[in-house]
């Protein structure tokens, strides 16, 4: 995704604002990271440039 | 409540459907609805538009012939690996996102045109998702959705109830109204052999 994504994006859950923190970048594309909402905390991951933007309750289960 | 009403088994089907889902789907949804269907909206080529379930990109790739980049979620990584191969995982042409379309990721008056097909059969509550579209829309910005139409046969209407939410004319009309849209207008469309077997609403987000 491209940075200036952000602008548009939110959290689906409370619409705040989202914050990208531990970003990995190739070129100007941001490849990995975590979208961060600034109100409730939630995370969001950002895998091999796909921002993951399901609520925490429909993402796959998670590796243990 | 329809058996692919629920998130879980819709996101199970379609990680064993969306390997033939492309071959399967001309039948009942082809290029030539597909291009009526963009025919009611008005798309300009720097127009904003998101498609919500996307799939595999069979509608993200009509409006391409349209605008030059499209804004596209769905909640299934297995439909989305077809869409990948299709426009490159990378935008432009087509920003990718993993999302719900009851709980979109996107800002409040965000697009031109918010644009779904064949997605909201599978939507438990398809008024909330609607009026997300409505809230992402800019004021006076249009909503374009495709759906299976309510059959008039009463064993294929059976059928209709077991598996998804179907709808007829009056109550997507409902729907569109109560999650705030106006010039609410709908229109039929199907093969040959089968003329009205979608139903497509377009609405506008009240100025």
């Amino acid at each position: 995704m491209k940075e200036s994504l952000l602008e548009i994006l939110c959290c689906p859950l409370d619409k705040h604002d989202l914050e990208l923190e531990d970003a990995e970048y190739e070129d100007d594309e941001v490849v990995g990271g975590t979208l961060v909402c600034t109100e409730c905390g939630e995370r969001y991951p950002i895998e091999d440039g796909i921002p993951n933007l399901l609520p925490p309750d429909m993402r796959e289960e998670s590796p243990a | 409540m329809g058996v692919l009403e629920n998130k879980a088994r819709a996101r199970l089907f379609y990680k064993y459907l969306s390997t033939v889902y492309d071959r399967i789907n001309p039948f009942i949804w082809n290029e030539r609805m597909r291009e009526e269907a963009l025919e009611l909206l008005e798309l300009e080529p720097d127009s904003t538009v998101l498609d919500v379930g996307c799939g595999t990109g069979f509608a993200t790739e009509g409006l391409l012939e349209h605008v030059d980049e499209v804004y596209a979620l769905d909640q299934s990584e297995h439909q989305l690996e077809q869409a990948y191969a299709k426009f490159g995982k990378r935008a432009p042409p087509v920003q990718f996102h993993r999302g719900d379309a009851e709980r979109l990721p996107f800002a409040t008056d965000t697009f031109d045109v918010v644009w779904s097909s064949g997605s909201i059969e599978y939507w438990p509550n398809p008024i909330l998702a609607l009026r997300e579209f409505r809230r992402v829309l800019k004021p006076g910005g249009q909503v374009l959705v495709v759906g299976p139409n309510y059959p008039d046969n009463p064993i294929a209407q059976r059928l209709a109830d077991a598996m998804m939410l179907f709808y007829d004319e009056y109550e997507a009309d409902r729907m569109f109204k109560r999650a705030g849209f106006e010039d609410v207008r709908h229109a039929f469309m199907g093969p040959e052999y089968e003329p009205e077997v979608a139903i497509t609403t377009i609405g506008r987000a009240p100025e």
